[in-house]
């Protein structure tokens, strides 16, 4: 079966190889999510990369973590479209792989949303919080509104949630475990 | 460590009475030697493929260097680089880290080769230092081998040492994971040669770097070489993240810094592993049971993989805290790594390669 749909839909050879060689209850996990999503070869080989090494990290079953009641309650969402379906649980499996970096992701963001600034404002860090780098964007079409957007700015970069992320993306949450 | 002795060596006609091969004869008396016409040197190379990179390992050629010796490190693009030049000897090494480079930057040019021509280098290396009198050189011989391990069989590196130690502007760094320092003991470096370790904990030298020396023998070599007249580096790296790291590396920077003196040595460098796609793949087949591949990594802009910035930074820093304490003024400097990350490190950023390469001069 997955030979079958790794050829209807013209995978390279290497990456059916690379499926077959998972255990079957693993590999039949994963073709029941790529035919409900018709998921394509890149987006197959990202899930792979994911589910293999953070089953080998943590000890656990490739089937056991796409198992998991975060993605299937999302496999199960009837408001969901394919599309849908498959960037939430790529996200769920990448939050899987990535435990650490997605927390300190939604840390960060929770903080810029505590900052509460005007739609006009956009924060954001770089995929993967490399750079270290707090991104600041926003627009005026008039001097008062540049003016308005500033005074906003520098009322929020003395706030304690903007601190608390440039302490998140300096890598300063352990301090004290060093002491 | 056990030290190399290869099943075969296989001698390119014209090389067999270079000094290099003369070393490895006398070195490894019951090790068949063939020669061979220059054409045919890597003739078996198609027939060896598959796991090439690893039975590569097994043959030593001999063989003349038709490039270059002396360059500029490549470093990695974005990166705050440390100015540093690399002469290589060699190409690839009898050791088998899981995350080496060369498995993917020699995939196609595997074959364990040391070069015969020791005095083009020498004279190519003195056309540039006798040229750039003001200008003072790092050199290294470890970025496609190790810069010590072959040292038993083949002598190259006591031959280059007299000569390093008589230039004003240069310092020549063996960096290695072997313990094979035998043959340098008797020689006066006259302070221009740094013998550096790259380390590890126990544990990871157990699960990924096979066939290098343990730690208690880099140490226990490390302490002859600095009793020998030699300076000595560290470079920690490639840090690996894994459940209880901290504890380890506390250990293993504590374990340094008892058995040498810290106030001779060098420079200490830190860097985290550091890998690309196609290196994970060759990683994944060659050694799928490691844990390498499972850290927290992420893209870099400069198209590598380490792992996430905050994550790392945070690495650097507790590693950094631990050396201080058992060495308050010795020289760290970041491997390969942006301004960013050394300033959240050290609080300041090398303006460019020069300062951070003058900042290694002075002390020497």
């Amino acid at each position: 079966m997955i030979r079958e749909h790794a050829q209807a839909k013209g995978f390279h050879p290497q990456t059916l190889e690379r499926w077959l060689s998972w255990e079957t209850s693993a590999r039949d996990a994963l073709l029941s999510l790529a035919l409900d999503l018709k998921i394509s070869e890149n987006h197959l080989r990202d899930l792979m990369d994911w589910l293999e090494e953070a089953a080998l990290r943590d000890g656990a079953a490739i089937e056991a973590l796409l198992a998991r009641q975060s993605i299937d309650d999302i496999k199960t969402d009837p408001r969901l479209g394919r599309a849908d379906k498959l960037k939430r649980i790529k996200e769920q499996v990448r939050r899987l792989r990535f435990p650490r970096l997605a927390q300190t992701e939604d840390e960060i963001r929770q903080n810029i949303q505590a900052l509460k600034l005007q739609p006009a404002i956009r924060l954001s860090v770089a995929p993967g919080l490399e750079g270290g780098r707090l991104q600041v964007e926003f627009s005026a079409a008039t001097s008062e509104e540049l003016a308005n957007l500033s005074a906003q700015l520098n009322q929020a970069a003395a706030k304690a949630e903007a601190g608390e992320i440039f302490r998140l993306l300096a890598g300063r949450e352990s301090d004290e475990k060093t002491k | 460590m056990e030290h190399f002795k290869p099943e075969e060596v296989i001698v390119e006609r014209g090389s067999e009475e270079s000094s290099i091969c003369r070393n490895i004869c006398r070195a490894l008396p019951e090790v068949p030697f063939r020669i061979v016409e220059p054409g045919d040197l890597f003739h078996d190379r198609a027939a060896a493929a598959g796991e090439r990179f690893g039975t590569a390992k097994r043959k030593l050629y001999v063989a003349k260097h038709r490039g270059d010796f002396f360059k500029k490190c490549p470093g990695s693009e974005g990166q705050v680089c440390c100015n540093y030049f690399v002469i290589n000897f060699a190409s690839n090494c009898p050791m088998d880290c899981s995350y080496c480079y060369l498995q993917d930057y020699l995939a196609d040019n595997a074959e364990l080769k040391v070069f015969s021509n020791v005095d083009d280098l020498i004279a190519e290396a003195d056309r540039t230092l006798s040229k750039h009198r003001g200008v003072f050189f790092r050199v290294g011989t470890g970025e496609i081998t190790d810069s010590l391990a072959l040292e038993p069989c083949t002598g190259i590196v006591r031959e280059l040492i007299p000569y390093f130690a008589e230039q004003p502007n240069v310092l020549l760094e063996l960096k290695t994971k072997s313990d094979c320092v035998d043959s340098l003991l008797d020689l006066d470096s006259k302070g221009r040669v740094v013998v550096a370790w790259s380390m590890n904990p126990q544990p990871v030298i157990d699960a990924d770097e096979h066939g290098t020396a343990t730690l208690r023998e880099r140490l226990s070599a490390a302490r002859r070489c600095q009793e020998a007249g030699y300076r000595l580096g560290f470079h920690f790296d490639p840090m690996i993240e894994y459940p209880g790291w901290e504890s380890d590396y506390r250990a293993m920077i504590e374990e340094t810094f008892a058995t040498i003196d810290w106030h001779r040595l060098a420079w200490v460098s830190l860097g985290v592993l550091r890998d690309t796609p196609a290196l994970k793949r060759t990683m994944r087949a060659r050694f799928p049971k490691t844990q390498l591949l499972t850290g927290e990594q992420v893209f870099c802009p400069d198209g590598k993989l380490r792992y996430f910035q905050p994550l790392r930074v945070d690495m650097y820093r507790k590693m950094t805290s631990w050396i201080r304490r058992n060495a308050p003024t010795v020289k760290i400097y970041l491997c390969m790594e942006t301004r960013e990350v050394w300033q959240q490190v050290f609080g300041y950023a090398p303006a460019c390669e020069k300062e951070l390469g003058n900042q290694m001069a002075p002390s020497l």
